[in-house]
């Protein structure tokens, strides 16, 4: 039993997991950033993507498919960076609207 | 970033010399180079064949005691990068011997996908008469339509040719009919929409350009997967014309960036109608940003970018394989098949698209090349008529 079948990884992972979207909260809140439910899901959908294109990737090379692992992996890796950056601007246009909303609070 | 008319530099006439005969010379050595051998063809459809004569374009093959085995002819027809040449054999009962590809120009990785084999070994001990022609045998998963056409046009070519001469049997050829659809309209729409938006204003032509871009990406794209490639390109240099019937498109689309280049000085085709440009410009939007280089490494690049294609293309050109000048990576994201080195290409040019504006259009689409040198033929002879119009003028005077 290799390492990545093992139970060991799964709990890794899920502790990484966890420490993640604790971390993303806190990321949020300290830039009081507004964290509705659509946006915890498109963070889902995407780390759900990113996840499947490293499996995909690693799954393919463990079946001896090197061709298919550059090719789906280069495919799939494309759309995760572009998601990830659509979905990072989407954040941060978020965050400056609050940053804004926050000095004319305190103007006030 | 932009380059305009006045900044491009003044080609000099004796690089236009040079870059012509270099094209004129390769495409003449690719077109009389030796003739293929049929011999080893023959010898692949009839194994016992010992010698052949050949009498009206078709070939009759004897054994070693000098009996007539069978005969073969060959066929041709035009597939996506030039045309496809088969030999097809046919015994003295009227079954199919066997066929054999002489030679094709197809880009590799299509010629990959199209069934011939399949289609050979299904028509081979048929009589000639039965053959199957319907093209679904030939197609491979998806695409490759072009090449699989010239198969099956080949394959009745050669046939007819047999059948004609030596079974007195005519096999009707048919003429393909004129392909104009829905797609052929939207490019003709397209067009016409991008020349009328040069005379909106700035909102309104975005707004077109936009809208013209959906349309590209979604039907030149992912639909259709037919922007002008350089092996296209490179087969029209060398001569080698498609079927205008089944073509229509590819004409249309070549003749719109020719035509709005020369007419309004740049192309339409790559502003409102390439796909890949479009993916670049969405992908841009998404990213939000626009870094700008030193104008010393984007000239660097641009000249980098000349030279390959012209190495390219003169390559294609002399070998007579228009499909080696194939380096472009649509093929890998409109229908998710290409080389590692396409696949590779892709993978930089849409993340590069995320912070630079249109990286593969800036710096290597080989349409920038031929948009450079129909930009600079305009202009030289809008000079030359300005000249001769000046001194026409100078003459009325005195």
């Amino acid at each position: 039993m290799s390492f990545f079948t093992s139970g060991l990884f799964w709990f890794l992972e899920g502790v990484l997991f966890c420490i993640f979207i604790l971390a993303v909260r806190a990321w949020a809140e300290d830039r009081s950033i507004p964290m509705p439910y659509w946006k915890w899901i498109s963070l889902g959908a995407w780390v759900f993507l990113a996840g499947f294109t490293l499996a995909f990737v690693g799954t393919s090379f463990g079946e001896g498919e090197p061709a298919a692992a550059i090719r789906g992996g280069i495919l799939f890796g494309i759309i995760v960076v572009i998601a990830g950056a659509g979905l990072w601007r989407l954040l941060k246009m978020e965050s400056s609207q609050g940053e804004e909303k926050l000095a004319t609070e305190t103007e006030e | 970033m932009k380059r305009s008319s006045r900044q491009r530099p003044k080609s000099s006439l004796l690089l236009y010399l040079f870059v012509i005969a270099a094209l004129v010379l390769s495409a003449w050595y690719g077109r009389t180079r030796s003739a293929p051998d049929i011999r080893p063809h023959l010898q692949e459809i009839y194994p016992e064949a010992a010698s052949f004569t050949v009498l009206e374009g078709v070939y009759a093959v004897l054994d070693e005691r000098g009996e007539t085995l069978g005969w073969a002819a060959s066929g041709s027809a035009n597939g996506y990068a030039g045309p496809l040449q088969l030999l097809v054999g046919i015994d003295t009962t009227g079954t199919v011997s066997g066929t054999s590809v002489i030679n094709h120009r197809e880009t590799p990785v299509f010629w990959r996908m199209v069934r011939f084999p399949e289609f050979f070994s299904e028509i081979t001990g048929t009589p000639f008469e039965k053959i199957d022609y319907s093209y679904e045998d030939v197609v491979g998963v998806t695409g490759a339509t072009r090449s699989s056409d010239a198969i099956v046009a080949s394959v009745r070519q050669a046939v007819a040719r047999v059948a004609g001469e030596r079974f007195e049997v005519t096999i009707p050829i048919p003429i393909p009919p004129w392909e104009f659809g829905f797609f052929e309209i939207m490019i003709m729409v397209l067009f016409a929409g991008a020349v009328a938006s040069r005379y909106l204003n700035r909102p309104m032509s975005q707004g077109w350009r936009w809208i013209s871009q959906v349309f590209a990406l979604v039907l030149l794209g992912f639909w259709e997967n037919s922007p002008i490639t350089l092996t296209k390109l490179t087969g029209f240099l060398a001569g080698w014309f498609p079927e205008v019937r089944t073509n229509l498109a590819i004409y249309l689309l070549v003749g719109g960036f020719v035509l709005s280049v020369l007419i309004f000085g740049r192309s339409l085709y790559c502003t409102h109608l390439c796909p890949f440009g479009a993916i670049q410009r969405f992908i841009n939007l998404i990213g939000g940003k626009s870094i700008h280089l030193p104008v010393w490494s984007v000239k660097l690049m641009r000249k980098m970018r000349d030279v390959i294609v012209f190495g390219a293309v003169v390559t294609a050109l002399a070998m007579a394989q228009p499909g080696l000048a194939h380096y472009e990576p649509f093929a890998a994201l409109f229908s998710l098949k290409g080389s590692m080195l396409q696949w590779f290409l892709l993978l930089i040019v849409l993340l590069l698209s995320l912070i630079m504006d249109r990286p593969w259009c800036n710096f290597m689409c080989p349409m920038r090349t031929g948009e450079w040198a129909l930009q600079d033929i305009r202009d030289r002879v809008a000079r030359t008529r300005r000249g001769s119009h000046e001194s026409r003028e100078r003459g009325d005077q005195t």
